[in-house]
């Protein structure tokens, strides 16, 4: 019998992984927070609250039934696609139809520049080990890499919008418009994003180029006079794709995660701005759905980064070797 | 790197002060208005003043310590738990191991600031702030420290220690921890500057350490920043000086303790 392909063997195989963990973590974002010490509604309404006040408002909520109880019924809601209510009574899906878009544009412009500057930064650095450009970019990267996402944005605002007064601070986007036609108020979230993702993604390319730079195969093909180009194109180039390509996509999620809070700097009208004021109101139900979507996406992407690796990769690709 | 690295313990340990001595020499209390909103820097207010009038230096200093404190709580409380876990699995046999390792893999695959976003939502105050971020931070220590752990578990002094028939805590407490000290320790680090960007995210969102928590500094400054652009500026680099600092402390204290565990 002719074996599976290793690239379908890996899809199946992370896609079941991805069920299991997935189903555990619906179960940990709603049993688990039930398990939290406190009470949304006590914590809502405030400790002015009469007794039937908050009985009724739990009630309302569905909150006096077993947790099990809500958790099956919250659960076959999400398998048909209803993400459950605010407590303002709307629909989850309704409040994110729309600003999905706004922000996946966001992740993904920054994703776009993302690529091609710290795949020639990471090189850059590497082919110039030890020397000051390389020591610049690895010190640069290692100071942005620990500030957060916000801090930047702040630094920005204050350079780029109050000092040189070049773009707006505020991301003022009318009602019913998309930002795509007000581009001007994309460039700082975008740059605010970009900038310690960029930082990460240089000092793990950088030490994945430098490794490849130093293996006894590239030494062997300057030896023979190779030129420069060459050796980069058919010996470093194809080594590092698989990891470059991994942090690319890590990154790329994990931006989701990051915008959150430039949303919110730039009042930017994506899912990170609606999660925010569900978080200060909050409204668990909202933040619920958007946790377990977000970390349904974030499965997802570190699937198919998962299959780039095998993909790029000859040896896991053909199923030979250890593997 | 080295110097840098020098460097960076010297701008933490002087952060570290001005943070934990910053209480006390504040000029003057966090919500007492000193001048018109939106005042430049001048003698009265060297940083200015905010949107309600009030001291942004005091504000600055007053919201430091529960800042640091919060975040050095939170990564303790995480780096402990995770730790333990990690070490027991370690001990243990596979089957359990695995089965202690698996939920913490789940927690992993959501972004930390979502975490902490639902741990508020459910728990809007400090403890809240510092279980999210323990939650957090706990599945890669535990990660570390079994990593770490599975190691040291397979050599001879061990063996011989179970075959004695010592107990748990002997285990762990007197062969195994003693050589797995520096790697747990270098982990924490990394904790700690995690739990920093969080716990400022909280204060972010205003649901932070305090009510002059830096993060909380920044957003109250974002709308006036046209007018008063150092009252921005300032919690923004105190944000940025902790957490580079921190970050550039760990890293040195991770290359320390490589070769711990040769």
């Amino acid at each position: 019998m002719r074996p599976v392909h290793p690239l379908l063997r890996h899809a199946l195989s992370g896609l079941a992984g991805n069920v299991v963990l997935l189903a555990g973590l619906s179960f940990l974002v709603f049993v688990g927070v039930d398990l939290l010490p406190g009470d949304p509604i006590t914590s809502r309404l405030g400790p002015t609250a009469t007794p039937e006040r908050i009985a009724a408002v739990r009630a309302e909520l569905g909150l006096d039934q077993p947790v099990l109880t809500r958790y099956g019924d919250w659960l076959a809601g999400i398998v048909h696609g209803d993400l459950g209510r605010s407590a303002a009574g709307q629909p989850v899906t309704e409040l994110l139809s729309g600003r999905v878009g706004n922000s996946i544009l966001l992740a993904c412009l920054a994703t776009a520049c993302l690529i091609p500057l710290s795949f020639g930064f990471g090189l850059a650095a590497a082919r110039r080990r030890g020397r000051p450009a390389d020591r610049a970019i690895s010190t640069g990267s290692l100071l942005l890499l620990s500030v957060p996402e916000f801090v930047v944005a702040g630094f920005l605002v204050l350079i780029l919008a109050i000092g040189l007064r070049l773009l707006p601070a505020v991301s003022l986007v009318p009602a019913g418009s998309s930002p795509v036609r007000h581009s001007e108020v994309l460039v700082l979230p975008v740059l605010s994003l970009l900038l310690v993702g960029l930082a990460y993604a240089t000092r793990v390319i950088r030490a994945a180029a430098a490794g490849t730079l130093r293996a006894p195969y590239v030494e062997f093909l300057r030896l023979s006079g190779q030129s420069e180009r060459t050796i980069l194109r058919t010996a470093v180039v194809p080594a590092v794709l698989p990891v470059a390509v991994q942090i690319w996509l890590l990154t790329g999620v994990s931006m989701i995660g990051g915008a959150v809070l430039v949303e919110k700097v730039f009042g930017y009208p994506g899912i990170g701005e609606l999660l925010v004021t569900s978080v200060q109101t909050g409204d668990l139900a909202v933040v619920q759905a958007l946790v377990l979507v977000l970390g349904g996406a974030t499965l997802a992407v570190l699937l198919i980064a998962d299959l780039a690796m095998v993909l790029l990769t000859p040896r896991l690709r053909t199923g030979g070797g250890a593997e | 790197m080295s110097r840098l690295g020098k460097a960076g313990w010297a701008l933490f340990f002087l952060l570290l002060l001005v943070i934990l001595i910053g209480p006390a020499i504040a000029p003057n209390t966090a919500t007492h208005p000193v001048g018109p909103p939106y005042a430049p820097p001048s003698g009265r207010a060297l940083l200015g003043t905010d949107h309600l009038g009030r001291d942004m230096l005091s504000r600055l200093l007053l919201g430091g310590r529960p800042l640091l404190l919060t975040s050095l709580a939170a990564a303790a409380a995480g780096t402990l738990a995770g730790s333990l876990t990690g070490l027991v699995a370690a001990l243990s046999r596979r089957r359990l191991g695995a089965w202690l390792m698996r939920p913490l893999d789940a927690i992993t695959a959501v972004p930390p600031i979502l975490l902490l976003l639902l741990c508020l939502t459910a728990l809007p105050n400090r403890t809240g702030l510092v279980i999210a971020v323990a939650i957090t931070s706990a599945p890669l220590s535990a990660r570390v420290a079994r990593s770490a752990a599975a190691q040291v578990a397979g050599r001879a002094h061990v063996e011989n220690a179970i075959a004695r028939g010592e107990n748990w805590s002997w285990l762990l407490g007197r062969e195994i921890l003693p050589l797995v000290a520096g790697p747990l320790l270098a982990d924490f680090g990394i904790r700690f500057v995690a739990a920093v960007y969080l716990v400022a995210a909280a204060g972010f969102l205003g649901l932070g350490a305090s009510d002059t928590d830096w993060g909380r500094l920044i957003v109250e400054a974002l709308p006036g920043a046209a007018l008063q652009p150092v009252a921005l500026l300032a919690p923004v680099i105190g944000v940025a000086f902790l957490a580079v600092a921190a970050n550039l402390a760990s890293d040195r204290a991770a290359q320390n303790s490589r070769g711990l565990l040769a």
